[in-house]
């Protein structure tokens, strides 16, 4: 056990390490870490009470931000069909299906917020490249379930309908969609309530939604506001949570 | 005696098999009988049958089924398949469909490519998925789904899809080796039944030569991919059947000590 001791030994050096490091070339002074906790209070302190003149303003994002969740998802599943099948084991050659796996690994990789700055930068302001963020970022992990989807389905019951003379649409419609569709339903709504979570940020770089009022006001110091707003998105993460997990009920 | 299928000097080697799993196989199926399959597992039982199903491509011999020679380059064609059932060990059913939606799924052969995919069941075809209901003894459990079936309901549903086909002949590949002895002589009694009363041969493997003893009118004995015996049900000697599961000889032995 000698050469363990010694890794034991090595991780432990290295993360000591990391730490030392960070602190040492972290411009943090210890005034002010000290004052950070009363800065935070205080900056709390004045989101109180916050601004309920704000309403229309949510009502506008918040709808928004459904919109960017719905059209971003719509433009998900569109890319996950094709994707899904060519990530496939059991309907593609493996010099197809791994590169494919490959892409979408990589896809899910990128964090939402960076792709959406991206898009920004590239088509501008507003909802367009916040549905096209949410649609490339979401495809990475719902084209990787709908591969699953299709290579989980069993094999044995499309071969009886194949020996009973069925056509291949029909052992489609009959062996294969209703062994796929409860998986693929139940996928698509978790992915639909991740773009939507997902999507109340989106603002903050300028990709439209509700985020946007948030950054705003913070900008403007119109803290009231600002939490009136980081309120709402609180109660939607919940709401959708609770949805979801109703949801999830129903498809155990 | 016409043959329900007629196999002359048939050899099969599956994919990276040293083995044949059908080693120069030479057998005549009367039509119009229930003829069993007997055999230890690993004698080709399976192998046999699912290339008379014509789910096997790259074997050597003749083989005509129902009159009609099968190509070991080709499938057969579509519109030939609903003549042969086939009920799978394992049920092979659609678990989260209804039972009377899986019986119908054996009809989809006989209608038309787009009926099938994309239009709903003609009176015929319920009339005739009902009846195979009924003649299974399920027809009270039509609107149920299958995954909340026990295993015997699941072999009458199967029974009942593969008749649906209306089929001439009827392979069976050991469907009651997942049952207890009460509800595999049912199903075999439910089997052979239906298969007489609709003028239908059935050729069915099983390795209990009781329940071959029982249903069949002739026993074909099967043993490391070669016909071992082929009498009628009456001459069937104990020492044949008692020779079929004796020990496996010298060449496994010595595979098995190797690896010991």
């Amino acid at each position: 056990m000698r050469s363990r001791g010694f890794g034991g030994f090595a991780a432990g050096a290295l993360v000591a390490g990391a730490v030392l490091w960070s602190f040492a070339t972290t411009d943090v002074d210890l005034s002010r870490l000290l004052s950070a906790g009363p800065r935070i209070a205080d900056f709390l302190g004045r989101m109180v009470p916050p601004d309920p003149t704000v309403m229309n303003e949510i009502v506008k994002g918040s709808a928004e931000t459904l919109r960017i969740a719905i059209l971003g998802s719509l433009g998900a599943v569109l890319l996950s069909v094709p994707l899904g099948i060519l990530a496939s084991e059991t309907m593609v050659s493996p010099a197809l299906y791994r590169p494919v796996r490959t892409l979408l690994a990589f896809i899910r990789a990128i964090p939402l917020i960076l792709v959406a700055m991206l898009m920004v930068g590239a088509v501008g302001l507003g909802p367009l490249p916040g549905i096209i963020a949410i649609a490339f970022h979401a495809t990475g992990m719902l084209a990787k379930f709908y591969a699953e989807a299709i290579d989980g389905v069993s094999r044995a019951p499309i071969a009886a309908l194949e020996s009973a003379g069925a056509a291949p649409l029909a052992q489609l419609r009959y062996a294969i969609w209703p062994q796929m569709a409860p998986v693929v339903a139940r996928d698509t709504i978790f992915r639909f309530e991740l773009n939507l979570r997902e999507s109340l940020i989106l603002g903050i770089v300028g990709a439209g939604g509700i985020g946007f009022y948030i950054q705003t006001y913070v900008r403007s110091f119109q803290y009231e506001k600002a939490a009136s707003v980081t309120l709402a998105v609180i109660a939607m993460v919940i709401a959708i949570e609770g949805i979801n997990v109703a949801l999830r009920r129903r498809f155990a | 005696m016409s043959a329900a299928a007629q196999i002359g000097d048939l050899s099969f080697v599956h994919q990276g098999a040293g083995l044949p799993a059908l080693d120069h196989v030479s057998l005549m199926v009367p039509a119009g009988e229930s003829t069993a399959l007997l055999g230890p597992s690993g004698a080709g039982k399976t192998t046999l049958l699912a290339l008379l199903d014509g789910r096997l491509r790259g074997w050597r011999g003749r083989v005509s089924v129902l009159g009609a020679p099968l190509d070991p380059d080709h499938p057969p064609s579509r519109a030939s398949r609903p003549d042969i059932g086939f009920v799978f060990q394992e049920f092979a059913l659609v678990e989260r469909s209804s039972v009377l939606r899986n019986v119908l799924n054996g009809r989809l052969g006989r209608m038309s490519p787009l009926r099938a995919a994309l239009g709903s069941p003609l009176p015929r075809d319920l009339e005739v998925a009902r009846a195979a209901l009924a003649d299974c003894g399920i027809a009270d459990l039509a609107e149920r789904r299958v995954d909340s079936l026990s295993g015997g309901q699941r072999q009458r549903v199967a029974i009942a899809r593969c008749l649906a086909q209306e089929p001439r002949l009827i392979l069976a590949d050991e469907p009651v080796s997942n049952l207890d002895p009460a509800r595999a002589a049912e199903i075999l009694t439910l089997l052979t039944g239906a298969a007489r009363a609709r003028g239908a041969t059935v050729l069915f493997s099983s390795h209990q030569p009781d329940l071959a003893r029982r249903f069949a009118d002739r026993i074909v004995g099967m043993r490391d991919g070669r016909i071992a015996f082929d009498v009628a049900v009456g001459d069937l000697s104990d020492v044949a059947t008692a020779d079929l599961y004796r020990e496996t000889t010298a060449l496994p032995a010595i595979g098995l000590r190797a690896v010991t």
